[in-house]
Parts: C-alpha cells; sequence; structure tokens
C-alpha cells in the first residue's frame, strides 16, 4: 500500500513537472511553434535550442538541485530553517559576483565564475574553522558558517559601497534577485554538468544522510563516521547550489520550500522525500521563470515569483496538514 | 519632429515665465540669433531676493546672489559649468574622478570636498562649507528640511528629461544670475536639434535602434527614459518603446532577436565592447550584428545618454552615424567644437 501510494504521488509530481516544462518550452518573446519547428525553420530552430531549451533546462535542473540541497542541509542539521545560505553559500557567491562586476568588466564569464568560486570558498572556510575547533560538531559548523556569512555581506557592502550606482550597483542588485535571462547553451552547459554529478553522489549517500538527521551516537554507533560523511555532503550540496546560482544569481525561497513540501507530502524523512524536495524545487523554479520572462514588457526578477508562489502553497499545506489532524 | 516643437515651445514659456520672476518687460522674442546679439542685457540680470519654483514645487527665496555653490549631482554640476560658475563651487557629488568633462573643462573642482552620493548625502560636510546655495536632485529630496534647518538655501532639480534639463538650465541660472548665457545654452541646444531634425525630416523609413546599457547588453531603455529622446531626436525608433520601466529593464536574447533592430547602440560608460556584441554567438542572426551595425555612444566629452546639456550632440552623433548622407560628422563636429569651446572652455577632440 504504502510502495503504491508513492508511486501515484510520483507520478503525479512528475507528470506536473512534464506539464510545466512544456509550457516554459512555449512562452517566450520570440514567437516559436510547433509547426515551425518540425518544418526546419532555421531561426526558430536556433532560438529553441540554444535559449529556450537550456532556460527551461537550467530552472528544471538548478530548481531540483536548491531544492535537494536544502533538503540535506535541513536533514544533516535537523533544522527545519536551514539552508544552504546558513553556511555562507550565497553570501560568498554574492560577493564573488560584485567583486567581478566591480573589477573584472562584469562579463557573464567572469561573473559566473567568480560567484562560483566566493560561494565555494566561503563554504570551505567554514567547514575548515568548524574542523579546527576540538570536536567539529553541528553547532561549531553553524557558528562557523554565521561567521563566514557575515563576513561575506561585509564583503559584499564595501564593494557596494564602491560600486558607481549608476552602472555596478544596478548590476550587482539586479544578480542578487536572480534572474535566467541571460542563459544560453554556451554559459550554462558547464554549470549544469556540474550540478548534476553533484547530485547524483547525494542520491548513492542517501542513507547515511538520514542516519546524521539522527542523533550523533547513533550514526556513529551505526558506523557512519559522521564528521566525515557531514563534510562530504555538505560539500556536494554546496557545488550543486552554487553552480547553479552562478549562472542565475540568487535565488530566494527554493531551498526552504521544496523540502517542506515534499516532506508534507511523505509525512517522513527518507530518500524518496529526497527526490521528491528536488522535483518540487524544479516545478517552482521553472513555473516562477514562466511568470518573470512573460508578465511584463521587461523581464522581472525570479526570486519575487519563487516567493510570491512559495509563501502561499507552503500556507496551503500547512493549513490542509492542520484539518486534516 | 514633435518633439522639438514642444521643445521650442517650452523654451519661450520660459522666457515668459523667468521674466515674470521680477522683470518687468517680457514681450519680445529672443530665440533670433541678430537679436539676441543687439539684446538688452540688463533685461536677464537676477533682481534679489528672487522667488523660484523648484522641481518639487517648492517657493524657493534666494535672498541675494549666490557666491557658493554646491552641486550635488553630475547632471547640474555639468550645468554649472556650462553656465561658467565652476570657480563659485565649493563642494560636488562623489566620485567627480570618473566625469570626463571635469578633466576638460573645469580640473579643479575634481579636487573639491565632496558631499556625498544620490544615496548618500553628508548634510554636516556640506554645512561646513557654508554654501549660499546647494543644487541637489529631487532624489536627495530627503535631506532638505535637515539643510534648511540649518539656513541653507536649497534648489531641488529634477533633469531626467529634455524639457525638465531645459527647466533646470534657466532655474539654475536665474538663481545664480547667470541667465543670458543659460538661455543661450538652451538656444543653442534646441535650434542644432532642430536643424537636425529638417535635415532628417524626409527620411522615410526610420531605422530602428536597440540602446544598451552601461551595466548590461540585456538591460535597455523604454519609452520613458531620456535614452528614448536620444534615440528620437536622431531620426530613429527605439524598439524598446513599448516598455513601460522608468528605469533599464532587463530583456531576455529572444526579445531582442524577435526585436531584430537595425542598429545596436552601446551607452557611453559601458564596460563591455562592441566586440563582445559581434561575437556573441546568440546575436549572431540579428541584422545588425551581420551587417557590422553595432555602435558605442562615444564617452570621451561626456555620458550622452543622460540629461546634461551637451547631450543633444549624442542625438547629432548618432544621426551623423545611422544618416550619413543627411547630416554629415563634419557638421556635427563643428558644432560640437562650436559648443563646447564656448560655454566649457575647452576643444573637443573630432570625429571621424
Amino acid at each position: 500500500m504504502k510502495k503504491y501510494r508513492n508511486l501515484v504521488l510520483l507520478s503525479a509530481i512528475i507528470l506536473l513537472l512534464f506539464s510545466v516544462v512544456c509550457v516554459s518550452l512555449a512562452v517566450g518573446k520570440f514567437p516559436i511553434t510547433v509547426e515551425g519547428l518540425i518544418l526546419g525553420n532555421e531561426m526558430m530552430g536556433r532560438v529553441f535550442l540554444t535559449l529556450r531549451l537550456p532556460r527551461t533546462m537550467v530552472a528544471v535542473i538548478g530548481g531540483f538541485a536548491l531544492g535537494i540541497a536544502g533538503s540535506v542541509f535541513q536533514t544533516v542539521f535537523h533544522n527545519p530553517l536551514a539552508a544552504p545560505d546558513m553556511i555562507g553559500v550565497s553570501s560568498g557567491a554574492s560577493a564573488g559576483a560584485a567583486f567581478a562586476i566591480l573589477f573584472a568588466s562584469g562579463t557573464v564569464f567572469s561573473v559566473g565564475l567568480a560567484s562560483f568560486i566566493g560561494g565555494l570558498a566561503a563554504v570551505i572556510v567554514t567547514l575548515l574553522l568548524s574542523g579546527a575547533v576540538k570536536n567539529g560538531g553541528k553547532a561549531s559548523i553553524v557558528l562557523a558558517g554565521i561567521a563566514v556569512h557575515s563576513l561575506c555581506q561585509t564583503v559584499l557592502m564595501f564593494l557596494k559601497t564602491a560600486a558607481d550606482p549608476e552602472r555596478e550597483l544596478a548590476s550587482i542588485e539586479y544578480w542578487i534577485m536572480g534572474a535566467l535571462n541571460g542563459v544560453s547553451l554556451k554559459n550554462s552547459y558547464v554549470n549544469m554538468i556540474i550540478c548534476v554529478v553533484s547530485v547524483l553522489p547525494i542520491f548513492l549517500l542517501s542513507r547515511q544522510i538520514i542516519m546524521l538527521s539522527n542523533s550523533e551516537d547513533e550514526a556513529k554507533m551505526l558506523g557512519v563516521p559522521v564528521n566525515k560523511m557531514r563534510f562530504v555532503v555538505l560539500i556536494f550540496a554546496t557545488l550543486a547550489v552554487t553552480s547553479t546560482v552562478s549562472v542565475t544569481g540568487i535565488i530566494s525561497f527554493v531551498g526552504l520550500l521544496a523540502p517542506h513540501a515534499a516532506a508534507l507530502m511523505t509525512k517522513k524523512v527518507d530518500s524518496f522525500t529526497l527526490l521528491l524536495s528536488g522535483l518540487c524545487g524544479s516545478i517552482l523554479l521553472t513555473v516562477a521563470d514562466v511568470f518573470s520572462r512573460s508578465l511584463a514588457s521587461s523581464e522581472l526578477p525570479v526570486s519575487i515569483f519563487t516567493s510570491l508562489i512559495g509563501a502561499p502553497f507552503l500556507v496551503w499545506l500547512l493549513w490542509r496538514e492542520r484539518r486534516r489532524a | 519632429m514633435k518633439r522639438i516643437i514642444a521643445l521650442l515651445l517650452c523654451l519661450s514659456m520660459l522666457f515668459s515665465l523667468c521674466a515674470c520672476a521680477g522683470d518687468k518687460d517680457n514681450g519680445k522674442d529672443t530665440t533670433s540669433e541678430t537679436e539676441a546679439e543687439t539684446v538688452d542685457l540688463s533685461k536677464y540680470e537676477t533682481k534679489y531676493p528672487l522667488t523660484i519654483t523648484d522641481h518639487l514645487d517648492r517657493e524657493v527665496v534666494i535672498e541675494a546672489k549666490p557666491e557658493k555653490l554646491v552641486s550635488a549631482y553630475y547632471i547640474s554640476t555639468s550645468v554649472v559649468i556650462a553656465l561658467g560658475l565652476e570657480n563659485k563651487l565649493v563642494g560636488i557629488e562623489a566620485k567627480a574622478d570618473t566625469r570626463n568633462i571635469y578633466k576638460h573643462a573645469a580640473p579643479d573642482i575634481i579636487e573639491l570636498p565632496s558631499v556625498g552620493t544620490a544615496k548618500n548625502f553628508d548634510v554636516e560636510g556640506c554645512a561646513a562649507l557654508n554654501p549660499d546655495l546647494v543644487i541637489i536632485p529631487v532624489k536627495l529630496s530627503g535631506v532638505i528640511e535637515q539643510l534648511e534647518a540649518l539656513g541653507i538655501t536649497v534648489l531641488a532639480v529634477n533633469p531626467e528629461s529634455s524639457e525638465e534639463l531645459i527647466q533646470t538650465i534657466a532655474m539654475i541660472s536665474k538663481a545664480t544670475d547667470t541667465f543670458y548665457r543659460g538661455s543661450s545654452v538652451i538656444t543653442e541646444m534646441t535650434r542644432a536639434l532642430a536643424k537636425l531634425g529638417e535635415r532628417i525630416s524626409d527620411v522615410e523609413e526610420k531605422p530602428t535602434v536597440y540602446l544598451a546599457s552601461n551595466s548590461a547588453l540585456l538591460s535597455t531603455a523604454g519609452a520613458a527614459m531620456y535614452q528614448n529622446t536620444l534615440i528620437e531626436n536622431a531620426g530613429c525608433v527605439n524598439v524598446a518603446k513599448d516598455i513601460t520601466d522608468t528605469y533599464w529593464a532587463e530583456v531576455s536574447y529572444e526579445q531582442l532577436l524577435t526585436w531584430n533592430p537595425d542598429y545596436i547602440v552601446l551607452a557611453s560608460d559601458s564596460e563591455y565592447t562592441v566586440e563582445s556584441v559581434l561575437v556573441d554567438e546568440n546575436l549572431a542572426a540579428l541584422d545588425a550584428v551581420k551587417n557590422n551595425r553595432v555602435i558605442k555612444l562615444p564617452g570621451d566629452i561626456e555620458s550622452w545618454d543622460s540629461p546634461v546639456p551637451g547631450s543633444f550632440v549624442g542625438s547629432l552623433w548618432l544621426a551623423s552615424q545611422i544618416h550619413a548622407k543627411e547630416y554629415s560628422v563634419v557638421e556635427c563636429n563643428s558644432v560640437m567644437v562650436k559648443f563646447y569651446k564656448e560655454y566649457y572652455g575647452f576643444t573637443p577632440e573630432l570625429f571621424e
């Protein structure tokens, strides 16, 4: 019965994702028709393959990565509010992006690379700091994360102050709000490969991740090298998130909402919930991106819609939960 | 063309308006050259105390001719230089060293104390300079109360369109008793644009232009922005004119491909290059890229895509690039040199 229920749930979610992807492929400023694509209209084909399809792929893969990373963090830290931002991923990435906008002429490549390095560096520093403390447990990671996060925010603030308000400051602000308007095949495929490659080990390690959510002593008794495992899992989750945000800019709320939505649907924490939170993330980001490119004559920041759609959905799930209880 | 008529209307209204601010005689048309030369200068003299309505609709009373000025916005600073008042400045906005026009026309003011940016104004620092008149952009309206409490006279200006630029020049010149010079600046601007308008009035199909912002190629200006005026004055159509944003709007590659503009123009201070646009694979299908019609607005003198007094030269330059047959670059050069020599005191480099 239980397996049956999971299967139904999974097929429903996948069906929903599939329809959302179809909408995303169909909606956009450049007129693309199925007929034109079949008849081999060169321009339509090119726009579809180099822009529309990559943009949708980034939304699906990136949303998946954000969702699953959020789930990993909440599980590992045993905290419903935990998110990659907590250990400095997004503030590190923002500081990196701002640095590139200010000092490396702000090309897509330099901003992407600098934000990737920034986010990864912030997390590595956090984990090293926490390792330098004697036992290197959960609490020390959180504390080190807070320190690194504030440090990155200070660097970001400093860079913003130095920025020209007419030019660079606007770019930094836009980057922090997140957008998929600059995504093309060329500037995103490397990141998406990194993203997929870092998500795979998370699935392979899902059993150990679930064990980490129990008490540490229990996990140790079950033979899990707790600290090492935590380190490895967090690095993979971080890689998945940074490779996404370095293409899109900061995307808020997906990492927080998707795991909760998944957990409310399955009512427990297992590897199926991990998969489900990834899929919820994909749906949320894809829908948000469709809105951000089609509601106005110009492009709107995607974070507006991830929050705008996500928050009521979460409230609805909670409300439903309460009514059942 | 409509816009130029509107400008001329504005100009004539201004003369009558400002004349009301204290003068007796306001009947004569002063726009024609011959008259301007023989004109009775006393008519342009400002009588103090003077009451001016600024861009926040405040009645500002200026008791005596201001000798110490502070300008907190690069556009008003450029106006102050055009009026020949740079020696009266005692403080200016932050990041003055990034403005090319200061280096050419008034290198001394770069060293002046900074009173902060449009987001972060230094009230105490400004008060310490003991200015007679502080000119601020309306974005800074929050500091007016504090400054006035310290007994400092504040004039708020909002030069964000050509009409407002003209009003700004008129206000500042009237307040500082340089109204004759201010009027000549305005006349010079409107006359050059009217002449350009005549030349290109026969062009039947206006080419389309996509103007990319300083910060990124995929960021552009809609109809509400000054950049739209710049493009229209040059006899072109802004592909983004239907965008309603009042600030730079983000667009996608797809949108740009759909518009398929005849020309792509990069803003004066853009940090990315024409080459980077030409080699961008996502843009290879655009006519502008195929025909090598990607150009960058010159920024060596000042950012002509912002409403500074010299911005009309930006339209002239753009027209000389796009409508070379109707309006030559030689003509653009001569107007530019005359303008900057007369009002900014330096000779700019000629365009080829």
